[in-house]
């Protein structure tokens, strides 16, 4: 059956969406300073200060959680600890070229910019459906919701030119001895993850960027996270295997650390001068056989790990962030030589440069084929090197006795861009000028 | 050529938090909004005003006995920029747009009474705000309607001729000629856009999916139904009566469907929903019962929505301005789906795409459908102060 009716040729495109920069300075209203401890500093801790406990756990069950500035040199989504809501989203780019990726990534921009500061979305028209899910009600909250963005190796091959300034360690993600790594749950183009107070605002989000973006990229994987709150108050996370995760990081309020270990500096190194304040991001998919885990003594399960599960403490020590005396057990005999703890960190001067700012979540979703729990941890890390940091760290813990109670079988690297500087900044402008 | 555009429309772009607050000073604290506009069946309004251009929210309170369409439009031509579909009465409904220098009026259509329009309300100054859409009166979408009912009605005898040969070319007992004859006839039903049953139970009977009662089941008719046995194994003798069957169903429909009136909203929602039905069940392979063709299918759904779009055009070029772009989406799809066309005449299986082609794929399809979205609102039919 055809249609005899003539039909107009496809016009030219519209101008390029300029009417994105044209509405970028309207956006972002509905920022509430606060909670911006490290502002000063160009970044910002998602939560309310920590004084009042209460206060915040209310800011966090209602919803409340303030803006969190999305302008900034670096990324505002990497240094706060790991928030209540979680997404990790991998794309291919399916941009047919470099005008249409820049568009993406301006179009992405401006839909974190709005979705970071919050506001409302424009009334229901008769001209079309409406323009906001309604997920989060008439108006959209911020809830500290973050927007990290980063780039992946693939998206450095030929189809938009970009291979001559491919970050220098940015590569597929290594299959190390104990992974089984799933393929179709691997690598990317592009990584995306929301973070958030609640996980209405994380879906919130995600929608709302995916239907602004639908010829431009094509979902590859994503998985969904929590992080509990610590228990008892006071102390650190857990993750599903019951144990605290995430006790020993790089101090984020040290702009030495946070330089060397975190912040790719091409004034430093051989990097493209575009990377300037970024960082690399690597994610693993862990699934945890927690059934089986649940079936191991206490003795055996803290050996392993190296601490207290109760408390946290090194098995050497009495409190949570005492650093495990290693050179007074050179032969392991409090804290085996292969624990996982001593192992990723052995806290020798040699170790040292090798530390990540990891922010794990926790999975749940869903039963495997005998019935058991697929859940697990979504372990996130970034730093400046990835073969001098988490290459290195993973490469210790070849074969721990952990391996056993655990499966990486998906993940990836990518580079977390620079953070976008102000309203008429994109994100990765200096990647495609 | 022209860049693909991601973003759907101008008037999409979000408002930040100075439109929060403009509503909140608007509705004023304390429950009962300061700013409540009268109307019933005898006065549409008494007068009202807004404090200038901006965001306004302005409540209907609807005192008449019944129920009513609130509409707020432009007097000089009587384009809609905003309206409340059915506002009971008792009922108080908002109406918040950004109001824009220029006239606006009330519109009140009670039922069981003629349009109403209220007094007309001056916005000062020379700010643009919210556009207003001419509206389509169902006097615009009769003789569309009927036009489109026509070439249906043409396309469903041409299907029916199709489906007499291919039920000889089963009876005869040549596979390769049976398989041919299959893929033409349904195709051209594909191409009629028969999404959310168009064709009331015929659809069932005609292009029903295994689902409800399994592959074995006799209850099972149909395109679908021939296409499983052809492609695994089953003789054609056995398969003779379901074709017969088959096409006795389509003719039934040649019948069948001039008795039939299309619902006039259904042309703009039809141009969606036939690729949002391609999306659901073509494209993620759920329709392949071993032919391999949903690919063909999907670009017969797009021939259905652009035979929609070629007759609401002259409607929609006015009032879309983002229609060039959803032509270019389609177009873009349309060569991605073309190219994995076999030269023997038969289609790449979506299983057995690769990983990039088929996120190509997906990814226009969303953009297409991203793109048709708006045109079921634009091209609802509306009561004007003139027709009713």
């Amino acid at each position: 059956m055809s249609s005899d009716t003539p039909e107009p040729t496809a016009a030219p495109g519209p101008a390029r969406r300029s009417f994105l920069r044209g509405m970028a300075g309207g956006v972002a209203g509905g920022v509430i300073a606060g909670g911006a401890a490290g502002a000063a500093a160009g970044y910002a801790y998602r939560g309310a200060p920590a004084d009042p406990a209460a206060a915040a756990n209310a800011a966090v069950a209602g919803g409340r959680l303030p803006a969190v500035p999305f302008h900034g040199k670096y990324q505002a989504g990497i240094l706060p600890e790991s928030s209540r809501a979680t997404a990790v989203v991998s794309f291919e780019a399916t941009a047919a070229n470099r005008a249409e990726l820049t568009d993406l990534f301006q179009t992405v921009t401006d839909r974190a910019r709005f979705l970071t500061a919050g506001g409302t979305p424009p009334p229901v028209g008769i001209d079309g459906p409406p323009s906001d899910s309604g997920v989060l009600g008439p108006t959209v909250v911020p809830d500290g919701l973050t927007v990290t963005f980063g780039v992946g190796s693939t998206l450095f091959d030929d189809r938009y030119g970009l291979a001559a300034v491919r970050p220098v360690h940015l590569t597929p993600m290594t299959s190390f001895p104990n992974d089984d790594l799933d393929p179709a749950q691997c690598g990317g183009d592009l990584i995306l993850q929301l973070s958030a107070g609640n996980a209405d605002t994380v879906i919130h989000a995600l929608r709302d960027i995916a239907k602004n973006t639908r010829g431009g990229m094509q979902i590859n994987w994503r998985i969904d996270g929590f992080a509990s709150p610590a228990r008892p108050a006071g102390t650190v996370p857990r993750n599903l295997m019951g144990f605290m995760d995430g006790i020993a990081n790089p101090s984020v309020t040290s702009a030495p650390q946070l330089d060397s270990l975190v912040w790719v500096d091409p004034s430093t190194s051989r990097e493209p001068s575009w990377t300037a304040g970024g960082s690399y991001l690597v994610v693993r998919l862990i699934r945890m056989f927690v059934e089986f885990w649940d079936r191991v003594d206490i003795e055996e399960q803290e050996t392993m790990i190296g601490r207290r599960r109760a408390t946290g403490f090194p098995l050497d020590a009495d409190s949570l962030y005492a650093t495990p005396d290693y050179a007074n057990d050179p032969t392991g005999d409090v804290i085996p030589l292969t624990a996982h703890m001593r192992l990723a960190n052995p806290r020798t001067p040699q170790s040292a440069s090798s530390q990540i700012l990891r922010r794990a979540y926790n999975y749940d979703r869903g039963i495997d084929q005998v019935g058991d729990l697929d859940m697990g941890l979504i372990f996130t890390c970034f730093q400046q090197d990835i073969g001098r940091q988490f290459a290195t760290v993973q490469t210790r813990l070849i074969g721990e006795p952990l391996i056993d109670y655990i499966s990486p079988f998906g993940g990836g690297y990518f580079l977390a861009l620079p953070g976008v500087s102000g309203p008429s900044d994109y994100y990765g402008r200096a990647l495609l000028a | 050529m022209g860049t693909r555009r991601l973003r759907v429309a101008a008037q999409f772009a979000a408002v930040g938090a100075a439109l929060a607050a403009s509503l909140t000073a608007c509705s004023s604290g304390g429950g009962q909004p300061s700013n409540v506009i009268t109307v019933s069946s005898a006065q549409c309004g008494g007068g009202w005003s807004v404090p200038g251009p901006g965001w306004h929210t302005i409540q209907i309170s609807n005192q008449g006995t019944g129920g009513a369409e609130i509409d707020l439009v432009d007097p000089a031509n009587g384009a809609v920029y905003a309206e409340i579909e059915n506002t009971g009465p008792g009922t108080v409904n908002p109406i918040d747009i950004d109001f824009g220098s220029g006239k606006y009026a009330l519109l009140c259509l009670f039922s069981d009474y003629g349009p109403l329009q209220g007094p007309v309300v001056t916005v000062a100054g020379h700010a643009a705000g919210t556009p207003a859409v001419l509206p389509i009166t169902y006097n615009q979408l009769i003789p569309l309607a009927k036009t489109y009912a026509g070439q249906e009605e043409t396309a469903i005898k041409v299907m029916a001729s199709e489906t007499a040969t291919l039920a000889a070319a089963v009876r005869s007992g040549s596979l390769t000629t049976a398989r041919r004859d299959w893929l033409t006839a349904h195709l051209q039903y594909e191409s009629l856009g028969d999404a959310y049953d168009a064709f009331g139970n015929f659809d069932t009977e005609i292009d029903g999916r295994a689902d409800p009662v399994g592959v074995t089941s006799p209850q099972w008719t149909g395109f679908f139904r021939l296409e499983y046995g052809l492609w695994h194994g089953q003789s054609l003798a056995s398969l003779a009566p379901v074709a017969s069957t088959l096409n006795r169903y389509v003719d039934q429909l040649v019948t069948w469907w001039p008795t039939q009136e299309v619902p006039l909203a259904d042309l703009g929602r039809r141009a969606h929903e036939v690729i949002e039905n391609a999306l659901e069940f073509q494209l993620t392979g759920h329709d392949d019962y071993g032919s391999g063709t949903t690919l063909a299918s999907t670009l017969a759904a797009i021939t259905a929505s652009r035979v929609l779009l070629g007759l609401l055009h002259p409607l929609l070029a006015p009032r879309y301005p983002e229609l060039p772009a959803v032509y270019s989406a389609l177009s873009l799809l349309q060569s991605l789906l073309e190219k994995e066309r076999l030269a023997n005449g038969w289609w790449v299986p979506v299983s057995a795409l690769p990983s990039a082609t088929r996120q190509a794929i997906d990814a226009a399809c969303g953009q297409v459908l991203q793109e048709l979205a708006p045109i079921a609102s634009i091209t609802e039919p509306r009561n004007t102060a003139n027709e009713f």
